[in-house]
């Protein structure tokens, strides 16, 4: 196929001008990925109206809006929002701190490295959701359990990322600051943690995941605050609305942690050497 | 004039190193030389001799395994009791990549913990005398490989070193930029009177900066010749030129000739 550049036919050529400028802005791939989920939405209502489905199935997308607004306004599903966050990043920074510690302390000693290498290679593969039952057991379903439950879904992939990246740290960078006057500690902080960072963050970015998981599914099991049991309660009373609300929430929490994390990534360009 | 400052001094040095592969190898061996203060020193020979090792040797990041190193006062003619300040300039720069170029700069007055302010004007200093006024804040990534290896220069002067370690500074640069920075070197050798120990593949570039030419032998490197430049300084590309220059060229070239096709045979064994 070819295109024609040809001559605008008289009429409307204002018209035609404005209608292909919009055409063109929708193609755009930027616009196009809201039009797409715009287009869905649509669709979706007025299905959903024509087809005449139980709500109960699948309420309409803008009954679903009003739900959302609904629990926000008199049901105080901000506060649930603030007690998950609260378990998620609570438990995540835990496991930053503690992993990266460990992560650095391995990377460095071939001795703790020999001792820790056996337990990580058996628990880093378990599915943690598989440890809940344990944990409750141990520590109730309070909020002690909630944080060692998202710590212990993050600090794996950190540990693993930070050894990585200490070992792939140049040996060059060592030695230059040894010759500018570092000792090993001075090295481990100002050399060897700083090269890790993006091999830090991408296990950070792995870590994150599974702690938002694990949180969500241990609130949904034996949670009484947070996403999760408020997920599970309008399951079990049928409240599909709501069901659907929570789950854009979560939805919309993904968005935001993605594109922070994208947008460390940008940041994280310095760390390129070429 | 007598000079005053500290030399190093290596006596029957010799450093070996085990392999995975079982026979170990011996980089060194029975290394006699001295570097004098107020001297360029430069150390040239085939590849894989050891000559980067014998400089990590003199800055004491290495421990021979034979021989000793002894820094000498030579005003007084005595043992120092401490050895002199130094800094290196490295051929792959060994910048780090997550700082900025002056944060480059100011890591070694970070760890001598000097003032935040007294840092920022010493590092604007150095830079200065590189040439690289305007880019403190550019990351080394931004750089091109000239300058990334003046910001390595800048990084070793702001420490003032009492000897500066030049440890094959142009090898990772095209020739062009080689040629420029050669002379820029020279040139600040020539005002400073800086002690400085060069580790080099170029005969060129020993005879442009050095005082005192140490050519060493293929592995296990040991010091085959010492041989003293007295070219008139300033000197700069034109030196090439003058008289006496090619006598060196050759003489150099002589010795190492033999070194580096022993050197080569060594490399065709190992492979």
């Amino acid at each position: 196929m070819t295109i024609h550049s040809s001559p605008s036919p008289p009429g409307n050529p204002d018209k035609r001008a404005l209608a292909r400028g919009l055409i063109a802005r929708i193609g755009e791939p930027r616009m196009l990925a809201w039009t797409a989920v715009a287009a869905v939405l649509v669709i979706w209502e007025v299905a959903v109206s024509v087809a005449d489905i139980n709500p109960i199935y699948l309420p309409r997308p803008t009954r679903i809006v009003a739900a959302l607004i609904e629990m926000f306004r008199s049901d105080r599903l901000l506060v649930d929002l603030l007690i998950t966050l609260g378990r998620i990043f609570g438990g995540f920074t835990i496991a930053l701190i503690a992993g990266t510690l460990l992560g650095v302390w391995m990377a460095t000693s071939e001795r703790v490295n020999a001792i820790a290498d056996n337990f990580i290679a058996a628990l880093y593969p378990l599915p943690k959701v598989t440890l809940i039952p344990l944990f409750i057991i141990w520590l109730g379903t309070g909020g002690p359990f909630m944080l060692t439950i998202s710590a212990l879904g993050a600090v794996f992939p950190i540990i693993i990322n930070t050894v990585v990246g200490i070992r792939q740290c140049d040996p060059g960078l060592v030695l230059a600051a040894r010759d500018l006057g570092a000792n090993n500690r001075q090295i481990v902080r100002m050399v060897l943690l700083p090269s890790a960072i993006p091999s830090i963050f991408a296990g950070v970015r792995l870590g994150l995941g599974v702690s938002i998981i694990l949180v969500v599914a241990a609130e949904m099991l034996v949670g009484k605050f947070g996403l999760g049991a408020r997920l599970y309660l309008a399951g079990q009373v049928l409240e599909t609305e709501q069901v659907f609300a929570v789950l854009i929430i979560l939805a919309a929490l993904g968005i935001v942690v993605t594109k922070i994390q994208d947008a460390v990534d940008t940041w994280l360009s310095h760390w390129r050497i070429s | 004039m007598k000079q005053s400052g500290i030399a190093i001094a290596c006596d029957g040095i010799g450093l070996t190193y085990a392999t995975k592969a079982g026979s170990p190898i011996v980089a060194l061996r029975d290394v006699h030389c001295r570097f004098e203060p107020g001297r360029v020193t430069a150390i040239i020979g085939p590849s894989g001799c050891g000559k980067s090792t014998l400089l990590q040797i003199a800055r004491g990041l290495l421990l021979p395994s034979i021989g000793s190193l002894q820094y000498l006062d030579v005003a007084n003619s005595k043992a120092s009791s401490r050895p002199p300040r130094m800094a290196t300039v490295w051929q792959a720069f060994n910048l780090f990549p997550w700082r900025t170029v002056l944060e480059n700069v100011t890591f070694g007055l970070e760890l001598a913990r000097i003032s935040g302010a007294d840092r920022t004007t010493r590092a604007r200093h150095a830079l200065a005398k590189v040439e690289l006024t305007g880019f403190e804040n550019k990351y080394p990534r931004q750089l091109s490989g000239g300058m990334r290896q003046r910001v390595g220069l800048a990084r070793a002067l702001v420490m003032e070193p009492e000897i500066l370690l030049l440890d094959e500074p142009f090898g990772s640069l095209d020739a062009q930029t080689r040629l420029v920075l050669q002379e820029q070197l020279a040139h600040l050798v020539d005002i400073s009177g800086t002690t400085a120990i060069l580790v080099t593949h170029s005969i060129e570039e020993a005879i442009l900066l050095a005082d005192t030419v140490l050519v060493m032998t293929s592995r296990p490197g040991r010091v085959a010749a010492t041989i003293g430049v007295s070219l008139p300084r300033p000197r700069s590309l034109a030196t090439t030129n003058a008289p006496g220059y090619a006598a060196l060229f050759d003489q150099i070239y002589g010795l190492l000739r033999a070194e580096v096709l022993k050197a080569m045979a060594i490399e065709v064994e190992g492979a």
